[in-house]
C-alpha cells in the first residue's frame, strides 16, 4: 500500500508533466496562425517542464564519482548532437515564417517537431542539471549547496525573464541575468576539489573527457543558437525553455573548460599526490587495525603489508624479540639469532633474509638497537661484503619498533633499485612503525591479560581440588598426638599429605610434593591419593610401597614431572617407625635433647625407571622412645624466605624442633609456624607449606591416665 | 620479577649452558626451549653450569629429567657443574646425584666428556 502510494506520487508528477505538455501542444495547434500568443501557452509549457523536473528529482540517484558523471554528460551530449544532425539530414519539411518577432510554423509537422525536439532537449537539460549537481556536490562544503542554489536561481531568473515574449525578441533584463549567470558559473567552477583526489590515470581520463564534453556542448550551442533552424524549434516552443537550455549548455561548457585546465595544472603533481593518498589510506588501515589486535598473526602480517604500501617497497619483513612471543607460540616464525625471530615476511623468502643479513658488513639490528633511529642503505652492493650477492636488493630501510623505551623489533623494507628510498619514505615508515609498535604491544598486553585470567581461574579450581584431597580430620589415636598444618600458596604448590590405619596396629603417614603447579599438580595429587589409599594395605613395607607407587606413577606421569614423597608406618604397639624416602625432604626425629634428620636414600617418584628406583631406595627403622617427636614437612618450610632474603633452611628448622621438643604436638607446630613467619616477616608464602608433628607417648599412656 | 638468563657456549664439542637467576615454573619453558633446540641440532654433550643459579623449583628440575633419557640414548649426557651449596641441596634431596654426574667445576666435567669420546 505504502509502496503503491510512493509509486503513485512519482507517477503523478509524470502524468501532470505529460498532461501539461499535451495542453501546450494543443494550444500550439489551435493557435497555429495566431500572431499574438496567449499567456497560458507559456504557462502550460513551463508547468510541463516543472513537473518533469520534479519527476527527475524524485527518481534521481546520486553518483559519488565525478568522473562517471562526466562520462554520462558526454554521452548525453553526443546523443543530442546525433539526434539533431539526423533531423537536419533527414531534411524533414519544417519551417517558420518570421513576422516581425513572431515565428509562424508553415505546417502542423513543424509544430510536432518543435514539441518533440524541445521535449528531448528540455528533459536532457534537466538531467544535465542534476548530473552537474552531483559533480558539484563532491566533497561538499558548507557553502556548496548555497553556491549551487545561487547558480540555479540565476538560471531560472534568466529563463523566466523571457516569459511571454515574442520568440525573436529579447529583453535587456534577460541579457543582464544571463551575463550574471555566466559570471557566477565561472566563479563557482573554480572550486573543484574532486580533481585533486583523482589518481594519475583518472586525471588523464578527465582531461580527455572534459575536452570531448567541451567540443560536444560547443557544437550543441551552435546547433541551437537562435538564428539556426533547430534553435528556432525550441524558441518557438517557449523562449523560457530555450533560455534554460542555453544556460545549461553554457554551464557545462564553462565548467568543463575549467575542469580541463585545472586537471592539466594538477598533472605534474599527480604522482606525488597518488603516493600521499596511498600513505594516508595505508595509515588509515593500520589505525583501524589497532582495534583488531586480538589476532597477533593477522596483525603482524598486516604490518608488513602496509609497510610495503607506504614506502612502495617490493619486499618487507618484521623481526621481533623472542621474549615477545609466547612459549610454544604457533606463529610461523624463524630465528635470526638467539634472541630475535622473523615473524612475518612478504615477497621475500626466509633464505633471502638470511643471505641479506649475512652479506651486510654491519649488523643491521645491532646498529639500530644502539642508534634507535631508522636506517637507510641506498646502495646495498656497496655495503655488502660481496660474496654470494645474487639477492635482488638494491636499497633497504630498517626502522626500529620501540615501546616503553625498549627496542622489541625491527621493520625492514627493500627495493631492487639502488637509491630507491628517499627521506620521505623513511619518515613515513618511521611514523608507521610507531603506530605498529603500539598495536603489537597492545596485542601482547591483551594476550597476557587473557592468559593471566585463565591462570587465576585454573588456580582456584586446583585449590579447590587440593583442599578436597587433603584429610578433613586428623585421626585420634591414644598412643600419639598428631597435628597437621597446611597453608596453600596462591599458585597451588602440589603439597599432599594423608594418614591411614593400615590395620589395628599400624598407622601409615604420607607426605609429598608434586612437581609443577596448578591443575596438573592437583591431578597428580589425586592420583597419589588413590595409590596411597589402595597400596598401603597391600604393601606394609615403606620401601615396597614406594617401589610399587613408582611403577604406577611412572606409567602415567609426564617426563618432566615427579613426586617427592616420604612414606612411614608406625606400629602403635611397639613404637617401631619404618621410613622410606623418595626424594622428599628428610624427616626430623627428636628424642630428648637430640634432634636429627632421618635421610634414607631414594630418588623422586617418576624420576627413573623401576630398576633404577629400586636400586637407590632404602628403608630405615627407628624405635621411638616416650615423648619422641617426628616432624614431616615440605620444602615450603625450608625454602620460606622474605623477598630477596635467605631461606629458612634446615638448620633453623632443626633448632626450633629441638628447642621445643618437650612441648605438646600442637605447641611445637605453632612454634615452628611462628618461627617461619617471623623469618619471612609474615610475607605470603611462595609455595604450599605443610607440616605434620607426631608425638609418641608410648604404650604406657594408659598408665599415665590412671595416675591422674 | 626475578630475572632468568641462559647463555650457550661451545667448547670442544660440548655445549655449555650457563644458567643465571631464578629457574621456576615461569622461566622453565625458556630453559626447555634451549634444551630442545640443542637436541634438535643433534648436540647431545650438554654441560649445565649452575654457578649463577640462585633458585631452582621442581619445574626447573623437571627440564633436566625431560631430556636425559633421549640424550643418553644418543650416547650423550647432561652433566652439571659449579652448583652453589643451596642449589646442590635441592638436587641432592631429590636424588639427582644418583642419576646425574655433578662436578665441582666445569673443567672436571669437560674432562669427563673428553675421556668418554
Amino acid at each position: 500500500m505504502v509502496n503503491f502510494r510512493k509509486n503513485f506520487s512519482k507517477l503523478f508528477n509524470l502524468i501532470l508533466a505529460v498532461a501539461f505538455f499535451i495542453f501546450g501542444l494543443l494550444v500550439d495547434i489551435i493557435g497555429k496562425n495566431f500572431e499574438t500568443q496567449p499567456i497560458y501557452k507559456d504557462v502550460f509549457k513551463i508547468l510541463a517542464f516543472l513537473f518533469f523536473f520534479f519527476y527527475i528529482k524524485v527518481n534521481w540517484k546520486r553518483e559519488s564519482i565525478p568522473l562517471r558523471r562526466l562520462v554520462a554528460i558526454l554521452i548525453l551530449g553526443v546523443v543530442l548532437i546525433t539526434l539533431t544532425l539526423t533531423l537536419s539530414i533527414l531534411s524533414v519539411n519544417f519551417e517558420f515564417q518570421e513576422k516581425s518577432n513572431i515565428l509562424i510554423p508553415v505546417n502542423f509537422l513543424t509544430i510536432f517537431i518543435s514539441n518533440l525536439v524541445t521535449l528531448i532537449v528540455g528533459v536532457s537539460s534537466l538531467i544535465l542539471l542534476f548530473a552537474i549537481r552531483d559533480i558539484f556536490y563532491y566533497k561538499q562544503k558548507k557553502n556548496t549547496a548555497r553556491n549551487f542554489l545561487i547558480l540555479n536561481l540565476l538560471l531560472i531568473a534568466t529563463a523566466i525573464s523571457s516569459f511571454n515574449i515574442d520568440p525573436l525578441d529579447s529583453r535587456l533584463l534577460t541579457k543582464i541575468l544571463f551575463g550574471l549567470f555566466i559570471f557566477s558559473t565561472f566563479i563557482f567552477s573554480f572550486k573543484m576539489p574532486w580533481i585533486v583526489y583523482l589518481t594519475k590515470k583518472d586525471k588523464a581520463l578527465t582531461i580527455l573527457f572534459s575536452f570531448l564534453v567541451i567540443v560536444s556542448f560547443s557544437v550543441l550551442s551552435v546547433l541551437y543558437q537562435d538564428s539556426s533552424q533547430t534553435g528556432k524549434l525550441v524558441l518557438y516552443y517557449s523562449p523560457v525553455i530555450y533560455n534554460f537550455t542555453k544556460g545549461i549548455f553554457s554551464l557545462i561548457v564553462i565548467y568543463s573548460i575549467i575542469a580541463f585546465l585545472s586537471t592539466i595544472f594538477h598533472l605534474p603533481t599527480a604522482d606525488a599526490f597518488d603516493k600521499k593518498m596511498n600513505e594516508i589510506s595505508s595509515l588509515h588501515n593500520l589505525s583501524k587495525l589497532i582495534t583488531q589486535v586480538l589476532d597477533f598473526d593477522e596483525l603482524v602480517s598486516t604490518v608488513t603489508k602496509t609497510t610495503l604500501e607506504v614506502c612502495e617497497a617490493e619486499a618487507s619483513w618484521l623481526e621481533i624479540n623472542k621474549t615477545f612471543l609466547k612459549p610454544n607460540h604457533k606463529y610461523k616464525s624463524f630465528e635470526t639469532d638467539s634472541s630475535f625471530a622473523v615473524i612475518a615476511h612478504l615477497n621475500i623468502s626466509p633464505q633471502d633474509i638470511k643471505v641479506i643479513n649475512e652479506s651486510l658488513i654491519i649488523n643491521l639490528r645491532e646498529k639500530i638497537a644502539t642508534d634507535r633511529k631508522p636506517l637507510i642503505i641506498q646502495n646495498f652492493k656497496m655495503e655488502s661484503s660481496g660474496k654470494e650477492n645474487n639477492s635482488k636488493v638494491g636499497s633497504l630501510i630498517a626502522v626500529p619498533l620501540i615501546t616503553r623505551d625498549e627496542l622489541f623489533g625491527v621493520l625492514y623494507a627493500t627495493k631492487s633499485m639502488e637509491y630507491g628510498f628517499d627521506q620521505e619514505d623513511l619518515d613515513i615508515a618511521s611514523a608507521f612503525a610507531d603506530q605498529a609498535a603500539i598495536a603489537i604491544d597492545n596485542s601482547k598486553l591483551i594476550e597476557k591479560s587473557i592468559e593471566r585470567e585463565r591462570l587465576v581461574r585454573e588456580m582456584s579450581l586446583a585449590q579447590g581440588m587440593q583442599q578436597k584431597l587433603l584429610p578433613q580430620r586428623i585421626p585420634e589415636i591414644k598412643a600419639i598426638e598428631i597435628e597437621a598444618f597446611f597453608s596453600p600458596a596462591f599458585e597451588v604448590g602440589g603439597d599432599y599429605y594423608d594418614f591411614l590405619m593400615i590395620d589395628e596396629q599400624n598407622l601409615a603417614i604420607v607426605i609429598g610434593d608434586v612437581s609443577g603447579k596448578g591443575i596438573s599438580a592437583a591431578f597428580y595429587m589425586s592420583e597419589m591419593k588413590g595409590i596411597f589409599q589402595s597400596l598401603c594395605k597391600i604393601f606394609p613395607s615403606p620401601k615396597q610401597f614406594l617401589v610399587k607407587a613408582n611403577e604406577v606413577i611412572s606409567a602415567s606421569i609426564d617426563k618432566k614431572s615427579f613426586i617427592s614423597l616420604v612414606y612411614a608406618t608406625l606400629n602403635l604397639e611397639t613404637g617401631l617407625l619404618r621410613v622410606a624416602r623418595a626424594g622428599h625432604c628428610p624427616i626430623i626425629h627428636s628424642s630428648g635433647t637430640e634432634a636429627k634428620y632421618i635421610r634414607p636414600n631414594g630418588i623422586g617418584l617418576g624420576m627413573g625407571n623401576n630398576k633404577l628406583f629400586e636400586k637407590f631406595i632404602s628403608e630405615v627403622e627407628i624405635k621411638l622412645s616416650n615423648n619422641d617427636v617426628l616432624v614431616f614437612y615440605t620444602d615450603g618450610i625450608t625454602e620460606a624466605h622474605p623477598t630477596g632474603g635467605e631461606e629458612y633452611g634446615y638448620t633453623r628448622l632443626l633448632e626450633t624442633v629441638k628447642r621445643n621438643q618437650s612441648k605438646s604436638a600442637i605447641e611445637i607446630r605453632d612454634e615452628i609456624i611462628s618461627s617461619v613467619n617471623q623469618h619471612t616477616n609474615n610475607e605470603p608464602p611462595f609455595d604450599d607449606i605443610t607440616l605434620i608433628i607426631l608425638k609418641w607417648f608410648g604404650k604406657k599412656i594408659g598408665d599415665k591416665d590412671e595416675r591422674f | 620479577m626475578n630475572d632468568f638468563k641462559i647463555k650457550i657456549r661451545e667448547q670442544s664439542d660440548v655445549q655449555i649452558i650457563d644458567l643465571k637467576g631464578y629457574l621456576d615454573a615461569h622461566t622453565a619453558s625458556e630453559f626447555e626451549q634451549t634444551m630442545q633446540k640443542l637436541i634438535n641440532e643433534k648436540k647431545f654433550n650438554i654441560l649445565v653450569n649452575c654457578k649463577n643459579l640462585s633458585y631452582i623449583s621442581s619445574a626447573g628440575l623437571g627440564v633436566f629429567m625431560a631430556y636425559i633419557e633421549e640424550v643418553r640414548k644418543y650416547k650423550g649426557d647432561i652433566k652439571l657443574a659449579n652448583m652453589p651449596p643451596k642449589i646442590y641441596n635441592v638436587f641432592d634431596i631429590l636424588g639427582f646425584p644418583l642419576i646425574y654426574e655433578i662436578y665441582n667445576n666445569e673443567e672436571e666435567a669437560l674432562k669427563k666428556f673428553l675421556k668418554k669420546s
